[in-house]
This record gives C-alpha cells, structure tokens and sequence, in this order.
C-alpha cells in the first residue's frame, strides 16, 4: 500500500496538540492525540464580489492578474471599444480600442495587453498592443477569426482555435510584432477557456458540434489532451496556467456558475460563483483568479473574485465602544484605541472637557485651560498636543495625562487643521485661518512651531495622520466644495497621493502615511463610508454604524477608534474598529 | 421580504453592537436613536435584545426628520456670527433613511 509519504513527502505526526500553523504545514496531515482527529491545513476557496465593471458586457476579452486587471472590447447592444483596468476592487477607464469589436482574444497584463482578431461585422485579423493607457497597432493574424482564444504575453503570445465561417483548430505565435504559424490543435472548436503562456498553453471545453469538455496543452510546438472537464461547456472563462489551471463560468446547455480547478492533469470542481453567466473573460491565477462580465439574461457588469488559500479572512468591522460623558463635535482626538483621549469641542458652546477612553469606558481628565471646538490633537492619551481651533486660534497645550499646560503658539491660527505626529514632533497642516482656508504646515518640537512645506491644496475641515516627516492630509473643503484629495508630507514638501473614493469635509483619521484610515466626515448629508490608505491609493471598507462628522479619531489602520461628532445633533457615540485579518485554521479529515 | 426592520434603541456604548453583529447583519443608526436593522434572524434577535421598540419605516423617518428638523431650528437660531464663524459646523441636512 502506498504511504502518505511516499504520496507527499511527508510523514503522518503523532502530537498531542495541533501545531503552530503558518503556511509551511500546508500539505501536511498530522493525528491529534488529545482530540483523536486526523488534522491537516486545507485550501479554503470562495468567490467574492469585486467592483463592477463601468460598462456591463459579454464576448469580451481580459489580461491581468487579480489586483491589476484589463477588460477590454466586447459586446453591449453594439460592439465596444471601451477599455477599463481593475486594482483590485474598482474599475477605471482606460484608453480605447482603435477597433471597436466581440469575441476577440486577450493576453498580458494591465500595462502591456494584447488584443486581437474578433468579429465586427466580418470575422478580424487585427492586433492592438495596449501601454497602460493606449493602444496602437500590432501584427495582424494569419486566420482572421472570433471566439478564439488567447494567452502568454504581449510579446511572446498565443492566440489558438476559434470561428471563421467554421470552426478552426490554427494556433498563432506573436512576438511582439508578428504572428507565425504554431501547431494546430487537435480538436478545432471556439469559445474555449483558456491559460498560460506560449510554451505551455491551456485550452479547455468550448464548442464544436456540441459542447466540449476537453482539455489540450500546448509545448510550443504541438498540442496534446490533457484531462476532461468535469462539466462540459463553452463560452468560459480561464485563468492561471497550464498545471495550475482555472475554468469558470460558460454555457452548458444553460449558464454555469459553476468553477474547475486544473493541477496539469485532473480537473477538480471548485467552489462556483455567484452568478452563473457565459460569454464572460478572465484573468489572474488559479488562487487569485478573476471573473470578468458576460452574459446573465442581458450584458453583466459583475466581476468576482476568487480566492484559494489555507487562511481564512474576517472582514473588518466597527463594534460600539463606551459613550462619551459629554456629547460633542468639532474635538480634538489622540491615543490609541484601548488609550484614547478627546478634548474640548463644541456641545450647545465651546468646551474645554477632556475624556480618557480604556478601551471600554471614557472617564474625565484633566480640563484644557482654553474651552474650544475646532482643536486638532496629536501624540498619546499621557503625551497628548492640542492646537488650534476657537478664534483661530494659536493656543498650543500639552497633556501629561492628567493636566494641560500651555505650549508654543502657532504662527497662523486656525480652526480644525490637520494633525500628525507626537506633543515633541507635531505638524499642523492646512485649516481655516482668519483669511480662509490656508496650505500652510506648521511643525512643533515641543517648545514651538516653525514653517514646514506647504500643501499644493489650501483647505480646511481637513484630517491628518502620521508622522511629522511622514505624514498624510486628506478631504476637507478646497474653494468652497468638499475634496477627496490626498496629500503625502516627507518632512519638507507635500507630494500628491491617491484620491478618497468619497470626497468629505471633517473626517475622523487614524494610522500612518503608508496605512492610513480614514472614517465618517460630512458630504450630503454625513457618511459613515470608512476607507483605508495604502500609501498609494484608497479603497472602501466597512461603514461606521453611526455616520457623523466633525468627530474625533485616534489609533491605528487596523485598530482604530471613532468619537464624537454630529450626526445632525452632537453624539456620544463611540465605535471601535478592528480591520480585516486573517487565520489559519486546520480542519478534521474525514473518510466521506 | 423587506429589506430592514427600523426602530428605536438606546445606545448603551459598550458590547450595544459588537463586531461580529456587524458581520452578520445590516447595522445603521440614526438621529432620534433610530436603528435600521437588516432583516434577517440575527438583526431581529439583536433589536430585540437591545430592548428596541420595532417600527414601521414611516415612523422611523418621521422620528429621524423631527431630530432633524429640531437640530436644524437650533442652528437657526444661532446669531448670524456665530453661523458664519469660521471653523464651525453646517446646518443639518435632511437623512432619508434606506
């Protein structure tokens, strides 16, 4: 009989208790003493809603991976030349095709795309080679076709079977000028799933005279027969490559949501998607794949996700924290999550209380000697820098954590500034002076502030985070309207950074430059929307349960706390957010 | 099926939502300590351990437009510096509730 470890390499373990698990026990089966199970790390596989695409669409054609994606060309009620790019949760046009048309083949990546042949009105021969924001001309194919199918690289690609008054079984090679003629496949059919690259070639399923469910593989030379679909089906999606293969999607003799994985030789049925669809594209790999648009009962716009891994993720969430003794907006915040602190702002006047927060109740500290709503806070709950707001002011006061005592003044005063830093390296940035909303940056030693860099975008009502020579300002109000613009300070000069999603005035903010959190603030009327900065652009997470603005934040992207603000009246309200996380987490095999 | 169940309930802080409340269900509130809930087992179980009083969503709305209206009148009768008074706050706006 033939051991476990003659089949993986790894002996069965004997432990009394399941061991640390991180990714190098993936693969190994270990019997638990204590518990009398036979344990092992299994892939955990969904599909998840990705951001839909700006133009709904079928018989289109994709490149990419997961997290940089192409769509491009395809079908609505008329032939598309639209091109859009995925980052991993939304969309953004792209520069179009020079040629509008369907059931055209695709290959690359976001920045260096293939497009070619498809059908207009007549079956195409045309090629387009995509930059990252334009297309331009390519060789054109031999065998002018559609529903053909495509893989590999901009120059070094594969474009095989397909339909030009029948079906065709020709395999094209493109080196990134001219196409030259490969091995014919074995079997010619259109509408197949696709993967790989040019020296190892993936097609699977599509049609014939009937619906197919073979798999061929290419070495550069010659197709041969891999392994059988589990469900036969045509117009499918494909990801991944020729030994770690993804099938999704297609028509049977109806829409298929149904998903197959390929290890080179098997093909495994998978977790399905959420929407069955045919005519649709792909992209990615067999553990990070993407299902691009198709054809529900009309074009679809929907793109999933799909995900293979041993760690489970839990998404983040904002959980309600202890109520503030004194309801208020327009405060000051700084701390951590389980160490919070927020200070003055305004109730039905201007207050100068100053609340601690454990992590479950705020108790009352010590009263900042200048009652004020508009203040911006820094540092710790025992470290703390308050400044600005009433007046505009340029009152400075720092906390001990049980008394304020009055620091260097501001050279501008200002309301609601953004504020970064530590009570001994803080930075001021941005707010409303007494001559409007201004782009000056302010920073503090502990004793006094002097001019830092200037932001390319005055405004006020704005937040800020991080560092003083590594911080981050965003929203706000810029000439009159909310903003979502984005700005990164590296101790002497701003530079642009990603847009919000959601521009707001009075956000709250946590975190750093590179992970920064930004939650609630006010559009019309106020939001909840949270988003989280990765140092280069913002994507949308969960929404606090109580929207509001002009509130207080604190702590860290991944843990971070809200207070505060107005929902319309002065709230209380405190929530607490734990971000996205994941684990991993060994399952019991069983014998059925 | 409705989408939401809407009702009134006081926020005790603490433990009142936790995280995994809001992973498992809708979760929204609003001025007047209204609460849009999903509708579902656990949004329902959870409105009714907060010793929520359920109501229709016209209620709901109407509770929340009165907190409105009222924070709104407050504002107005701000004098005038005080209203335009840099770095304050903006006159309430009107929340449809989803």
């Amino acid at each position: 009989m033939t051991t476990y470890n003659e089949l993986a390499g790894y002996r069965v373990n004997y432990l009394s208790a399941d061991p640390t698990l991180n990714s190098g026990n993936e693969g190994q089966v270990w019997y638990n003493s204590t518990t009398g199970k036979l344990r092992s790390l299994v892939q955990i596989k969904a599909w998840a809603a990705g951001g839909n695409l700006g133009t709904a669409r079928y018989s289109l054609a994709g490149a990419g991976t997961q997290t940089e994606g192409l769509a491009f060309g395809g079908l609505a009620t008329v032939n598309q030349n639209a091109t859009e790019e995925y980052n991993g949760s939304a969309w953004a046009g792209g520069g179009n095709l020079g040629t509008a048309r369907r059931e055209l083949g695709g290959a690359g990546t976001q920045t260096a795309g293939l497009a070619f042949g498809g059908y207009i009105t007549t079956v195409q021969s045309a090629t387009e080679e995509y930059d990252g924001s334009a297309w331009t001309a390519g060789g054109s194919l031999s065998t002018a076709r559609r529903y053909l199918s495509g893989a590999g690289t901009q120059t070094v690609g594969l474009g095989f079977g397909g339909f030009t008054t029948v079906n065709v079984a020709n395999t094209e090679e493109y080196d990134g000028s001219a196409w030259t003629a490969g091995g014919n496949m074995n079997t010619a059919r259109r509408g197949m799933g696709s993967a790989g690259i040019q020296t190892a070639g993936l097609g699977s399923g599509g049609f014939t005279t009937v619906v197919s469910n073979a798999t061929e593989e290419y070495d550069g030379s010659t197709w041969t027969s891999g392994g059988n679909l589990n469900t036969s089906r045509r117009f499918l999606g494909g990801a991944g490559t020729q030994t770690a293969g993804l099938a999704f999607g297609g028509e049977t003799t109806v829409n298929t949501a149904s998903t197959e994985e390929y290890d080179g030789n098997i093909w495994t049925t998978s977790t399905s998607m959420s929407t069955a669809r045919r005519l649709l594209t792909g992209a990615g790999t067999r553990t990070s794949g993407l299902a691009i648009g198709g054809f529900v009962t009309a074009a679809s716009s929907a793109t999933e996700e799909f995900t293979s891994s041993i760690n489970v993720t839990t998404a983040a969430a904002w959980a309600s924290g202890g109520n503030m003794g004194t309801a208020r907006e327009l405060l000051g915040g700084a701390g951590t999550q389980t160490a919070g602190l927020g200070f003055g702002g305004f109730t039905t006047v201007a207050t100068n209380a100053t609340e601690e927060y454990d992590g479950s109740a705020w108790t009352g500290g010590g009263n900042l000697t200048t009652s004020r709503y508009g203040i911006t806070g820094a540092g710790t709950q025992t470290s703390a820098l308050g400044f600005g707001g009433g007046g505009p002011s340029v009152a400075t006061e720092e906390y001990d954590g049980s008394t304020w005592a009055g620091g260097g003044n501001l050279g501008t005063g200002r309301y609601t500034p953004g504020g970064a830093g530590i009570q001994t390296a803080g930075l001021a940035i941005g707010g409303e002076a007494s001559t409007g909303a201004t782009t000056a940056t302010e920073e503090y030693d502990g004793s006094a502030w002097t001019a830092g860099g200037t932001m390319a975008t005055a405004r006020r009502r704005l937040a800020g985070t991080g560092t003083q020579t590594v911080g981050l300002a965003f929203g706000g109000e810029a000439s009159g309207a909310v903003t979502a613009v984005t700005e990164e300070y590296d101790g002497s000069a701003w530079t642009a950074g990603g847009n919000m999603n959601t521009a707001r005035r009075y956000p709250g903010s946590a975190g750093t430059q590179t992970a920064g959190l930004a939650f609630g603030g006010g559009t019309t009327p106020v939001t909840g929307a949270t988003e989280q900065y990765d140092g280069t652009s913002w994507s949308n997470t969960t929404s606090m349960t109580t929207a509001r603005q002009a509130l207080g934040g604190c702590g860290t992207q991944t843990s971070a706390l809200a207070f505060g603000g107005s929902t319309g009246a002065v709230s209380s309200a405190t929530e607490e957010f734990t971000g996205a996380f994941q684990t991993t987490t060994a399952s019991n095999l069983t014998t059925s | 099926m409705a989408l939401f169940i809407y009702g009134t309930a006081i926020n005790t802080g603490k433990n009142f939502f936790t995280a995994e409340d809001r992973r498992n269900f809708f979760l929204r509130s609003y001025p007047g300590n209204v609460w849009v809930v999903g509708n579902s087992e656990k949004g329902a179980l959870w409105l009714a351990e907060k010793n929520g009083v359920e109501k229709t969503k016209a209620e709901a709305q109407a509770i929340v437009d009165a907190e409105v209206t009222s924070a709104q009148a407050v504002y107005d009768a701000l004098p005038e510096d005080q209203k335009n008074r840099p770095g304050f706050n903006q006159r309430p706006t009107a929340i449809t509730l989803p």
